[in-house]
């Protein structure tokens, strides 16, 4: 049942949302101006590398247009998981809310579909953007442990889609979940290591780095891609990611059941 | 004309009230967040990846701290403006839509440019408010004046809300025709934020990029603006004034034609609340 649930949200939101402007511009506008930004704010230094270090390891020299293109497609892979609960939000719009969840759906799978469905319509846009820039920009790409890569994108996706889950019921939550979400697209960015190696980040702030998943994710996946790091190296990321996927899980569980019962008991679920 | 002007004052004061009547932090706050963002990461890679030893080149003041943070403060200040324009001026119509208020709107003999200026004038005094704070978190960053050109700077800040205002014509199109509701303004502000030299000086950009940059009024806005507070002058300002007049008119002409011909088409299929 929930499989059924699930593999139903998603290809609907698939049917909903694969051709529309909406995907457009958040898989393939957005990653392409990002990751030009990115690219242009690093000119004024006349850098061609960045040097890429984690924990006590030899930093590593990662080509600079690949340090800031792997940064911005991993980055929109985590706000298309943001915008996975503005499906609730179109839901609520649409005046559709209250009936989805009086249906006897399980809520998580609800969710899960939603993320899942987001996580294909970017997949396809994602490899198109790999292949022209390796093609075109003649990108560094340095691989040689093809498991550590294929794990390191695998859970990379696993934990952030976990963590948008968690961050779907917000909406359900609040009419204000979208700009609660919106609120947290730039501190990410900054905190996760995306436009600046993570050893330059200042001290106070690494902490609040460490709880994004995004972090690790990035780490792991600009090592194993760019850098040509083994599994061994990538350890401790990839180790921090499998906990954090399953700890988000835990989480949206918990939150959609509250966020529910909240909105329920106070009849806010289309109006307020 | 009095008619006209009527219209607009009272547009003005009509959103200017809403705005402050529903303000909201959680809003406000988030416009500072994508130049707070800049800000933060241009002095860490500044300051922290490149120690301050690879000093940027290219952008005609002396080098330095100073010089660099100040030419991304000036950029990230300057584009408050566009936010005014996209979000503002090029979403009403999807407003009014939403809340039920176009047909009535549309019923009112008023002039349609009346209105939107109106809405625009609002939209820029919010946007003034905005303006100075990013100045002032810039202090922060390491902002310095170099030298202040008053006439200059009031043009920039003219010219460029005029040429924004053509644009923010045609994104109200585009919202109201494909009853968008993010996707324009926002595409729009990315195309803003890489291509009109925020974060560094159009000529380091590639070719293909340059000329993009050419075609958008805030590349001169803001180079006009940074001659004003920084002294660059590499470019002759009355260069950059040509170019906003020409390029403001361009639009806005655009953006009426577009209007009109829009309200028009919505009136005769009866697309204006349903479609």
């Amino acid at each position: 049942m929930f499989a059924r649930v699930a593999f139903a949200e998603a290809v609907k939101s698939l049917k909903v949302y694969f051709f529309s402007s909406r995907t457009l511009f958040w898989a393939l506008a957005l990653p392409l101006g990002n990751g030009l930004y990115l690219y242009f704010l690093y000119l004024p230094f006349a850098a061609t590398t960045v040097d890429l270090q984690f924990g006590a390891a030899m930093p590593t020299k990662i080509d600079l247009v690949g340090f800031t293109i792997i940064g911005q497609l991993l980055y929109s892979f985590f706000t298309m998981m943001l915008l996975a609960g503005a499906s609730f939000d179109a839901e609520r719009w649409q005046g559709t809310l209250e009936v989805l969840l009086l249906s006897p759906a399980n809520r998580l799978a609800l969710l899960l579909g939603g993320a899942l469905a987001n996580a294909v319509n970017y997949m396809w846009m994602l490899i198109a953007l790999v292949l022209s820039w390796v093609a075109f920009i003649h990108v560094g790409i340095f691989v040689t442990d093809l498991l550590a890569l294929s794990v390191s994108l695998v859970l990379s996706y696993a934990a952030m889609i976990a963590l948008g889950m968690c961050l779907e019921t917000l909406e359900i939550y609040s009419r204000r979940g979208s700009i609660f979400t919106a609120w947290l697209q730039e501190p990410v960015t900054f905190l996760s290591g995306q436009i600046f190696p993570l050893q330059k980040m200042p001290t106070f702030l690494l902490p609040l780095s460490y709880l994004l998943p995004l972090t690790f994710g990035l780490m792991a996946v600009r090592l194993t891609l760019l850098g040509g790091a083994s599994i061994y190296a990538v350890t401790m990321p990839l180790a921090a990611l499998a906990s954090m996927t399953i700890i988000f899980l835990v989480l949206a569980g918990l939150f959609v059941n509250y966020a529910e019962r909240k909105a329920k008991a106070n009849a806010t679920l289309t109006q307020f | 004309m009095n008619h006209s002007l009527r219209v607009i004052a009272s547009t003005a004061k009509v959103n200017l009230v809403m705005t402050w009547r529903f303000f909201s932090w959680t809003g406000f706050a988030l416009r500072f967040f994508t130049p707070l963002m800049t800000l933060g990461a241009a002095w860490t890679l500044y300051n922290a990846v490149y120690e301050g030893q690879k000093l940027p080149t290219g952008f005609g003041v002396a080098g330095g701290s100073s010089g660099y943070l100040s030419f991304i403060t000036v950029g990230n200040a300057f584009y408050v403006f566009v936010f005014a324009a996209a979000f503002v001026v090029g979403r009403v119509m999807f407003w009014e839509r939403a809340t039920g208020t176009i047909e009535a709107t549309f019923m009112t003999p008023m002039s349609r440019l009346a209105y939107m200026s109106g809405i625009m004038v609002a939209a820029a005094i919010n946007s003034l408010i905005d303006f100075t704070a990013v100045f002032t978190l810039g202090l922060a960053f390491g902002f310095q004046i170099a030298f202040f050109n008053a006439p200059m700077f009031l043009a920039s800040l003219v010219l460029t809300a005029f040429a924004l205002f053509g644009i923010g014509l045609i994104t109200n199109a585009v919202t109201l025709t494909f009853r968008d509701r993010t996707t324009t303004a926002n595409s729009l502000m990315i195309l803003f934020m890489v291509f009109c030299g925020l974060v560094c000086p159009v000529g380091l950009m590639p070719p293909w990029a340059q000329w993009i940059s050419k075609a958008l009024p805030l590349t001169y806005g803001i180079e006009l603006m940074r001659s004003s507070l920084l002294g660059t002058g590499t470019i002759d300002p009355m260069y950059d004034v040509a170019a906003l007049l020409i390029l403001g008119t361009i639009y806005f002409v655009i953006g009426a034609v577009t209007l009109a011909q829009i309200e028009k088409n919505l009136r005769k299929k009866a697309l204006f609340s349903v479609f």
